[in-house]
């Protein structure tokens, strides 16, 4: 019975709801797919759920999707299928690698899929773009606000006149979905402008252009004569041409490079702020874009300055058709000015600006024609600012103006190349150098200011008006506090901008040393990867434009007054009645140098295992040692940064602190085991006190203390011997009892083997009894055996006696033969009937016997006895 | 001042404190809900085996009956011991105990698996020994020396012992407890099943004092360092009377796995250079050949040729092993590798096809093992990121969803449909729930970083016990390396630290001495005290190589660490 049970198995369980049925979302928990394409013809927007039931992601979805389909339910469709059971359709047919994939379908263009963040403001918002792909834009305030936002914008113009669809419409709209479909993020917004006047803001004029808008770059129209107009493209066109000054950073929680990749670029100021995508404003994010905006303002302001007076002079309206042709005409190879590269030099002695200046910021403006989408590289090439240095150099009557504390600037074209120019900004860096923090004012001042005649000369080669001077007249935009515009390109630590939504990733801010205790998730930090430090703003300052532009110029500025940021482990308190004592960041240069004793301090990790079993060691030691004049302490160097000089790169490492001399630590030798006897002597060697002193007073009081102390310790010593003692005395008690336990088993043993003699005694008694029994049988059956061959030989004298009476009664047979014939017959049959009657019984009993074989050997017992019977 | 607790009662409040990982509640993932379904996962089946198995070794989920696998132990219940305490649950963890002593026995005539018996046997018993004290079972005077399931361990590994006696001191793979090895067995071992003991055996040698066990492991150890190939790689089979080896596919997967794992773990308990060595050099090996894209193949031992392109699901084991060294970014780069096929089936198949994005025909089973699990336990030790909690909640929710049966928790046979077999293996309460359990509680004792320890008076002197740094051998039973000490070494080192000690208060007086010590570290320490054998040889190891840094270390995180959490990872700047 046992062996089938192995065998046993069970089908997955059938599925069940996985939506409650009064849900607004329609489950169709047996994966009818079928079905579920059947349902979109129903709907404009069709949101498909695919889950797996045993799916934790999906469960936790299943929240998020119930509460935007209760808020969408009535324009949109929510379908949700399970696409695990494997009887049903969708798992046939798909082929997921995880869970829950959901999928969007505008009509009949899908699926788009949704990767974002799983929580329900985002999927909303992301539902409601594809619901509507294309901002309707009626006005020109519209139209401002449209293109002030951080995020791309791309504009199309089509004039709803006759035709119910002007051309190109539909491509434009399609257009917008298929940059959901790629780009699930949704950073670049569409929006479409149906009047002629509000177009011209943007000097669109004829209908079916489209225009993608740019802040710090000129603006582009898509190039119809080049490129094919499909929706494709449009899309390919407005990524590849966007600019991100700004940008957020959503990892989707799966393995991925994104932050190594963003952060690898150079030093990055990542901005942390509670965003809902659903606000109608959003006021704090408005203005980081203008601290974003200010800050990549540079090159574009140049530019504009530029252009600005060209238009002056020309005395040309800025928006003709002729605008639109010169974009279109020099789309594949327009002049934009690459980013720049800049890098400080530090004027020799001799040379005759150092009179005036010793530092200059030396940037590098090339305008060739760059395609735009080019990535800028940070740092300047070698025979770049080697160029830049001569011409710099034979350039230097600029600078004659004895101004001290100012920075001055200026612009001079290349002597190598016709298109490119540099910039120089001079100062002075001495002791008024602090003086100069903390006025910012005086400190930079926008390019625009100081241009010399050079740089307009450069741009004047390239007479094209530039469409986002309009930016300059959008009053928000306008700037306020100049002094970081255009600093992106005037230092050579350029910052990339990032944005974290610190409902979704602020443990990120945590790590970086963000507060935990704050109810105002708001937080920012510039992060240095390459040089592995960063820097926080201050936690106490709200984080506004001009905190911001505050941080980016401390950072900015030749000698950061910014201090490398030592994130601290707040978990740990101080514990007075700790063995060993628990170091942190902050409490680090108190417990190890202001402390009057020797520290022994261990670098160790939680993780760490070779760590972790050392705790019993370091605990041991801590109670050894004289707790008056030694401190061992213990730090997590996973949870709490230190100043450089105290790093280690191994853990754990074992450093002392000797007393009188705290600056020269030591440390324990790597390559001895870590044990009590090692560290003891480690201590003892390297402890020793200055011991050339004379006995004075004191030092006869330092004596007597230390002996106290050794008192003490031999107290606790005692201490413990009497506690050994006392468990030895248990042990001893212990043994006693085991031994009395084992005593009283002998002495019952013994007991045992005595009755067990007895008993063998009497039944060696009984076994003789048996013996004589047996032979007084033995002899009966002999006197048996005799009587029974007296028997036989009687029995053999009457067979003889009866042979002879057989003979007697043959021979008088044969006389009677004659008489007797008519009986003979009569006998014979009685004698054969009777034989018959016995074979057939035996028959009978025999089939019987096999009949009851084959029912089973459990009635074996039965059978026998049906045979006795 | 020592904080000398007698847990008791104390135990069970610990379940009901909050949640301590910030991070998680970013994400939204209530770690104290989790706890708390870990903990009904655990009683499901716990109840379920002691109503309808017990005494066989393990419990059938889906015919409500019991048999006997791996011998005649009550297994699930030896394995499930320390798991009751880890749970907060010390009255039932000392009713087992009693029935424990008086129901087992190993003179049987049984054919067992020498590797099976030793870690989950073997290992369950001493860490249960060694955690009874916390659990409030009253000891001996000698503890943690000595004791009735201290006794029923070693018995055991006696039971095990003639398994050992081969030419090349690689054991056998079965051996009847009564008889010894069969004649005719086959002397082919896979090699976890050679190099997975060091941990208990070593254990129950510095406990008992006889070094019997300690001997016959590291023989076997260095046994298989030996045959491994010119490239640095062992194979998965060998046979252990010519050394020859059989299955010749190596990987860190199925046969090979706790024999790495050991290494470190030995050398971390230990304090073994010599094994940790070896573990730097295989590693150096693996990572040359078959490391791909954070995956890691099986290659062919001698050639180093890809022999198949899968994952196991046994391998999930290494991203714990890594973090345990420091190697914590290679370490999550794998994890998150592992976990995209949990993802994709909602367990992890035995084998995984990496090409093909699919199960491996009849290897598409998950027997609930915990391997994701315990390294996922691990990482977040180090990291505490969020992810690691969400595959916790993951494994929560598949294994309610999928394999839970009205008599316990059923072995999902099939991935691909979930159909469910009659199986539930011992490990599932003795390590997948454990680690789930760990994975979301935080501040339970066994994540003790030495913050808290016992001070337990012997006759053989004070000890420091529980304060943490518990090593967990193959089977999840944590062993805590203080007591390894205290048995011993202590003994050993005692009337040595005490003359330091006394020098350390004499030394105004007796100031010559102490400045007369040279000044290098290790000629000092060999001048002085020729007696003290042990720093002579560290003295020459020392001299011996000449290493950078101490093999017994790890390398502190880099600065990207702070913000590889949540997906990210970093790739290195070399």
């Amino acid at each position: 019975s046992c062996s089938r049970a192995k065998d046993v198995t069970m089908p997955a369980k059938l599925p069940v709801n996985f939506f409650s049925t009064r849900s607004p979302v329609i489950d169709l928990f047996r994966g009818q797919l079928d079905y579920a394409d059947q349902l979109r013809q129903d709907s404009e927007i069709v949101l498909y759920f695919f889950y797996a039931p045993w799916c934790g992601q999906s469960i936790a979805a299943r929240e998020e999707i119930e509460r935007v389909a209760r808020r969408l339910s009535d324009q949109v469709l929510f379908v949700a299928v399970n696409c695990w059971w494997n009887q049903g359709k969708c798992r046939k047919q798909k082929h997921f690698f995880y869970f829950p994939v959901i999928h969007l379908y505008h009509r009949s263009f899908g699926p788009i899929e949704y990767k974002g963040p799983m929580s329900a403001v985002y999927i909303e918002k992301f539902v409601r773009r594809v619901m509507t792909p294309l901002l309707y834009i009626s006005s020109r305030s519209k139209l401002l606000d449209f293109l002030s936002n951080y995020e791309p914008g791309v504009v199309g113009f089509f004039e709803f006149n006759a035709s119910p669809q002007p051309p190109g419409y539909l491509t434009f709209f399609t257009s917008a979905l298929h940059s959901l479909k790629k780009d699930y993020l949704g950073t670049i917004r569409f929006g479409v402008v149906t009047d002629k006047r509000v177009a011209e803001e943007i000097s669109l004029v004829h209908s079916g252009s489209v225009y993608l808008h740019r802040h710090a770059n000129t603006s582009l129209i898509y190039p119809k004569d080049v490129m094919n107009f499909t929706a494709e493209n449009i899309y390919k066109w407005a990524l590849e041409n966007r600019e991100m000054l700004i940008r957020w950073l959503r990892p989707h929680g799966g393995k991925s490079l994104l932050l190594n990749n963003e952060l690898k670029k150079g030093p990055a100021l990542l901005i942390f702020i509670p965003y809902n995508p659903l606000a109608e404003i959003h006021p704090l994010l408005d203005e980081i874009t203008k601290v974003a905006l200010e800050y990549h303002k540079c090159n574009k302001s140049q530019a504009a300055e530029a252009d600005l007076q060209h238009l002056g002079d020309s005395d040309s309206p800025a928006f003709d058709s002729s605008v639109t042709d010169a974009h279109l005409k020099f789309s594949e190879t327009f002049p934009i000015a690459k980013y720049p590269c800049c890098n400080t030099v530090v004027l020799p002695q001799w040379h005759s600006i150092s009179r005036t200046h010793n530092v200059c910021e030396l940037c590098v403006n090339q305008t060739l024609g760059v395609k735009p989408n080019k990535v800028h590289v940070p740092h300047c090439n070698f025979l770049d600012i080697e160029a830049a240095l001569d011409s710099f150099y034979l350039q230097e009557h600029t600078f004659f103006q004895v101004i001290s504390n100012t920075i001055e600037c200026s612009n001079f074209l290349s002597f190598y190349s016709p298109f490119s120019y540099y910039t120089a900004c001079c100062r002075t860096v001495n002791r008024h150098f602090l003086s100069f923090i903390s006025s910012e004012k005086t400190i930079f001042q926008t390019p625009k200011v100081a241009f010399s005649s050079h740089g307009k000369k450069d741009n004047t080669q390239f007479s094209i008006p530039h469409i986002e001077d309009r930016n300059c007249f959008i009053p928000d935009l306008n700037i306020s506090s100049t002094n970081i515009t255009g600093l992106s390109c005037r230092t050579n630590k350029t910052l990339n901008l990032y944005l974290l939504d610190s409902n979704l990733f602020w443990i990120y801010a945590e790590r970086l040393g963000a507060s935990r205790s704050t109810h105002l998730k708001e937080f920012a930090a510039i992060v240095d990867l390459k040089e592995e430090v960063h820097y926080v703003l201050d936690q106490n300052q709200s984080l506004v434009g001009p905190a911001l532009e505050n941080f980016i110029k401390n950072f900015s500025v030749l000698y950061s007054p910014l201090k490398r940021h030592l994130v601290d482990d707040p978990s740990v308190h101080f514990h007075e009645e700790h063995v060993v004592t628990e170091v942190t960041t902050n409490t680090f240069h108190k417990t190890v140098f202001l402390s009057a004793k020797n520290v022994l301090l261990l670098y160790y990790a939680q993780w760490c295992g070779f760590c972790a079993s050392l705790n019993h060691i370091f605990i041991q030691l801590a109670r050894l040692l004289p707790p008056d004049s030694f401190t061992v302490a213990r730090i997590d160097v996973t949870r709490n940064d230190l100043p450089w000089e105290f790093m280690t790169d191994r853990l754990p490492t074992i450093l002392l602190f000797p007393h009188q001399r705290k600056e020269q630590s030591v440390k324990f030798p790597e390559d001895f085991s870590v044990n009590l006897p090692n560290l003891l002597k480690f201590i003892l060697h390297h402890s020793s006190s200055s011991s050339s002193e004379p006995c004075t007073k004191e030092c006869l009081h330092k004596e007597s203390v230390l002996q106290q102390g050794h008192i003490s310790h031999l107290e606790r010593e005692i201490q413990k011997l009497r506690s050994e003692i006392s468990a030895l005395h248990q042990a001893h008690d212990q043994l006693e009892a085991q031994l009395f336990e084992a005593r009283r088993e002998e002495q019952r043993l013994q007991q045992q083997k005595h009755t067990l003699e007895k008993q063998h005694k009497t039944l060696q008694i009984h076994s003789e009894q048996l013996q004589a029994t047996y032979d007084q049988k033995n002899q009966e059956l002999l006197e048996m055996a005799e009587k029974l061959q007296e028997l036989a030989d009687a029995s053999e004298n009457l067979l003889k006696e009866n042979a002879l009476l057989r003979i007697l009664v043959a021979s008088r047979g044969g006389k009677l033969q004659s008489k007797d014939e008519i009986k003979e017959p009569l006998q014979s049959e009685q004698t054969l009937s009777e034989d018959n009657d016995i074979s057939l019984s035996t028959a009978t009993a025999a089939s019987e016997e096999k009949r009851i074989d084959n029912i089973d050997a459990i009635e074996t017992e039965h059978s026998t006895g049906n045979r006795t019977e | 001042a020592a904080m000398q607790r007698f847990l008791g009662p104390l135990l069970c409040l610990w379940a009901l404190r909050l949640p301590a990982g910030t991070g998680a509640a970013a994400r939204g993932l209530d770690v104290a809900s989790y706890r708390e379904r870990v903990r009904a996962m655990f009683y499901h089946a716990y109840e379920h085996y002691l109503e309808s198995a017990f005494p066989y070794d393990e419990l059938r989920p889906l015919t409500c009956d019991g048999q006997d696998t791996w011998g005649s132990f009550s297994l699930t219940l030896i394995d499930a011991l320390d798991t009751l305490l880890i749970l907060g649950n010390v009255s039932e963890f000392q009713r087992v105990v009693n029935v424990l002593q008086e129901g087992v026995d190993f003179d049987i005539d049984v054919n067992a698996s020498v590797f099976e018996t030793n870690i989950r046997v073997v290992g369950g018993l001493l860490s249960a020994h060694l955690l009874s004290r916390k659990a409030g079972v009253e000891v001996e005077a000698g503890w943690p020396c000595s004791g009735p399931l201290l006794r029923m361990a070693e018995e055991a590994a006696r039971k095990l012992l003639p398994a050992f006696q081969t030419p090349t001191g690689m054991p056998y793979g079965t051996v009847n407890l009564l008889h010894g090895v069969n004649p005719g067995e086959t002397p082919v071992t896979c090699t976890a099943g050679i190099g997975t003991f060091i941990v208990e055996f070593a254990t129950l040698s510095h406990l008992t004092g006889d070094p019997v066990f300690e001997d016959v492991a590291r023989k076997a150890l260095k046994a298989l360092w030996k045959n491994r190939s010119d490239i640095g790689l062992v194979g998965n089979h060998i046979d252990v009377i010519t050394a020859k080896w059989v299955a010749q596919d190596a990987g860190i997967g199925a046969g090979v796995d706790s024999y790495f794992e050991y290494l470190v773990k030995g050398a971390i308990l230990l304090q073994d250079k010599e094994l940790m060595s070896m573990f730097l050099e295989y590693n150096k090996a693996i990572k040359n050949y078959t490391k791909f894209d954070d995956w890691y193949l099986w290659v062919q031992m001698y050639k180093g040729t890809v022999s198949m392109p899968v994952f196991q699901s046994l391998e999930a084991y290494w991203p714990g092993l890594q973090s345990l060294i420091g190697d914590v970014d290679n370490a999550m780069r794998t994890f998150l590798n592992y976990y995209t096929v949990w993802k994709q089936f909602g367990g992890l198949p035995e084998f995984y096809n990496i090409p093909q994005g699919y199960t491996v025909d009849k290897r598409e089973g998950y027997p609930l093992r915990p391997e994701l699990i315990e390294s996922a336990m691990y990482l977040y030790r180090a990291t505490r990121d969020p992810t690691l909690l969400e595959l916790g909640r993951d494994a929560v929710e598949s294994i309610e969803k999928i394999s839970k049966v009205d008599c316990g928790f059923a072995t999902i046979k099939d991935l691909r449909d979930h159909r469910l077999d009659n199986r539930m293996e011992s490990f599932f309460l003795a390590e997948t729930v454990k680690y789930l359990y760990l994975l979301f509680d935080p501040d339970n004792f066994i994540h003790n970083d030495g913050s808290d320890f016992d001070v337990v008076v012997t006759p053989y002197g004070e000890c420091v016990l529980n304060a943490g740094g518990y090593i967990f051998n193959t089977e999840a039973h944590p062993i805590d390396p203080a007591a390894l000490h205290c048995c011993r070494k202590r003994r050993e080192e005692q009337w040595e630290v005490e003359d330091l000690m006394r020098e350390f208060y004499s030394r105004k007086k007796t100031k010559k001495f102490t400045l007369k010590r040279p000044p290098d570290h290790g000629q000092e320490e060999d001048a002085k005290d020729p007696k003290d054998a042990s720093s002579e040889k560290a003295g020459e190891r020392r001299n011996s190589k000449k290493s950078s840094h101490s093999l017994l270390s790890c390398p502190s995180q880099s600065f990207n660490s702070k913000l590889a959490v949540l997906g990210q990872v970093f790739l290195d700047n070399t």
